[in-house]
């Protein structure tokens, strides 16, 4: 589909909207501070994805996650702009999460299945703080503020836990792994 | 003294700035320490982690959401300008475009009528000029072909059918999607799916509430049954539901995502996935959440609890 939207294939465009939709909301969801920071942040996720198609790769990974990559970058960005704004409360912006859901839908791909598979074998602690970080957007300082745990601990769950999930994925990683 | 690692190995100092880059960004001075560290095996290691974060977000799911029609629109409006007038038109025709693009073509027409300037009625102007000039050629080549030409020979007479039309069987209905309750019926037959009565709690909004959870540890789905739960309005609170995991620490359930008990329903069927994989459901509780639920419930409204035996 990447490839028919970077030849120009508006079909193509509309499929994207229909398919990659609900996830981009879901990620923007989680990575925004407010419903119209994720609205705006959606619809900048899908710009990018426009202009970034012809970049795609099959042989680096799935389309799915090369459209979550784009997402997370986009909305990454977008909250770190945001953060230095006076008083927001980070909780009540992560309130957001799960407005209007009947239920959850899986995302079924080959890499969420071997990041569900490294996250499964992460200790509880670990597993809480890759969470916290990635899919509910705290940063590391938020996260440690919100466990009670020294930041150093942090940081270092969320690195053994990112390196976890890239060894699943069957990416060469032993040097790091084997030092950190 | 920290080890100075292989060429092409990042150390611990750059796969922080990475990790950190990935999960909330980086400040400027942080960007500064990083582009004076090693390009090459920076822009492959945050690929590699980019990816890994990516993945752990799709494992997590879409938790039911949708992307909202009027914001949908939007999009679509934004690809059209992005695309051009062409795509404009892809777009619309697209198999399976639905009621949304209607709409959007319908805005469209209203802002033409407007008289805004847009691509597509500049489009749409030269096509109408140039079919009347290419509808005036042909009329004038016609009369001059009809003045020069001598008559032609009469035709023999054949007689002309009308082309054979060949009407396709129309095709039996698709079958109706299986209700809530039909698919919750079905999974209590599984002999791997499980089933928790869920109680009510002191809370007084509990009062009267009898319910159920059917879970599917395989498929990772289940079903909430409830009789007596009050309504609610999704605008002032919603109810959310929370699964714990034998295998994850207790203060933390898993959320199973929210969910509404339309006033006039005295029993609901709710289908639900977990947010993240459960490896053996121990108990499932639901509270009374702030509209969109929340993180970690306070639990201070929690209206039905159940433990799987």
């Amino acid at each position: 589909m990447l490839q028919r939207i970077a030849g120009g294939d508006s079909a193509a465009v509309r499929e994207c909207i229909d398919q990659y939709g609900a996830l981009i909301w879901s990620i923007a969801r989680r990575l925004s501070r407010t419903p119209s920071d994720a609205e705006d942040g959606t619809q900048e996720v899908f710009l990018d994805i426009w202009r970034s198609a012809s970049r795609f790769d099959a042989s680096q990974g799935s389309e799915k996650v090369f459209i979550a990559m784009i997402a997370r970058r986009r909305l990454i960005d977008r909250l770190r702009k945001t953060s230095a704004e006076p008083p927001m409360d980070t909780m009540e912006a992560l309130e957001l999460v799960g407005s209007g859901d009947q239920a959850t839908t899986s995302e079924s791909s080959m890499e969420a299945e071997q990041a569900t598979r490294a996250l499964a074998e992460l200790r509880p602690e670990q597993r809480q703080v890759l969470e916290l970080g990635l899919l509910h957007g705290l940063s590391q300082s938020e996260i440690a503020t919100r466990l009670n745990m020294p930041l150093g601990t942090v940081k270092s769950f969320m690195r053994r836990g990112l390196i976890k999930v890239r060894e699943n994925m069957n990416i060469a990683a032993e040097g790091v792994s084997a030092r950190i | 003294m920290p080890e100075t690692p292989p060429q092409g190995q990042p150390d611990e100092a750059m796969v922080d700035l990475l990790i950190k880059q990935v999960t909330e960004g980086l400040s400027s001075a942080e960007q500064r320490e990083l582009d004076v560290m090693d390009s090459e095996t920076a822009s492959a290691y945050l690929r590699d982690f980019e990816r890994a974060a990516a993945a752990v977000t799709l494992a997590a799911g879409t938790r039911g959401a949708s992307l909202p029609p009027e914001l949908a629109q939007r999009i679509a409006r934004q690809a059209a300008e992005h695309f051009g007038p062409g795509a404009e038109a892809l777009v619309a025709s697209a198999p399976g475009a639905s009621a949304q693009v209607s709409s959007l073509d319908a805005a469209r027409s209203a802002k033409l009528d407007a008289g805004t300037a847009s691509p597509r009625r500049a489009s749409a102007s030269r096509s109408g000029t140039y079919g009347w000039l290419a509808a005036a050629a042909c009329l004038v080549l016609a009369v001059f072909g009809w003045m020069r030409s001598p008559a032609p020979p009469e035709a023999p007479a054949v007689a002309v059918l009308p082309p054979t039309t060949i009407i396709p069987p129309v095709p039996p209905p698709p079958p109706a999607p299986p209700t809530p309750a039909q698919e919750r019926t079905a999974l209590l037959a599984k002999s791997d799916s499980i089933k928790v009565t869920l109680g009510a709690t002191k809370d007084p909004a509990s009062k009267g509430v009898n319910g159920d959870v059917v879970w599917d540890p395989v498929t990772q789905k289940g079903f909430l049954h409830f009789v007596g739960l009050a309504a609610n309005d999704p605008a002032v609170k919603q109810y959310q539901l929370w699964i714990f995991d034998a295998a994850r620490d207790q203060r933390y359930p898993i959320d199973g995502g929210v969910f509404d008990v339309p006033a006039d329903a005295s029993e609901v069927v709710i289908p639900f996935n977990a947010s993240l994989a459960v490896s053996k459901a121990a108990a499932f509780a639901v509270t009374v959440e702030k509209p969109g639920g929340v993180v970690v419930s306070a639990r201070q409204h929690v209206v039905a609890l159940g433990a799987a035996s």
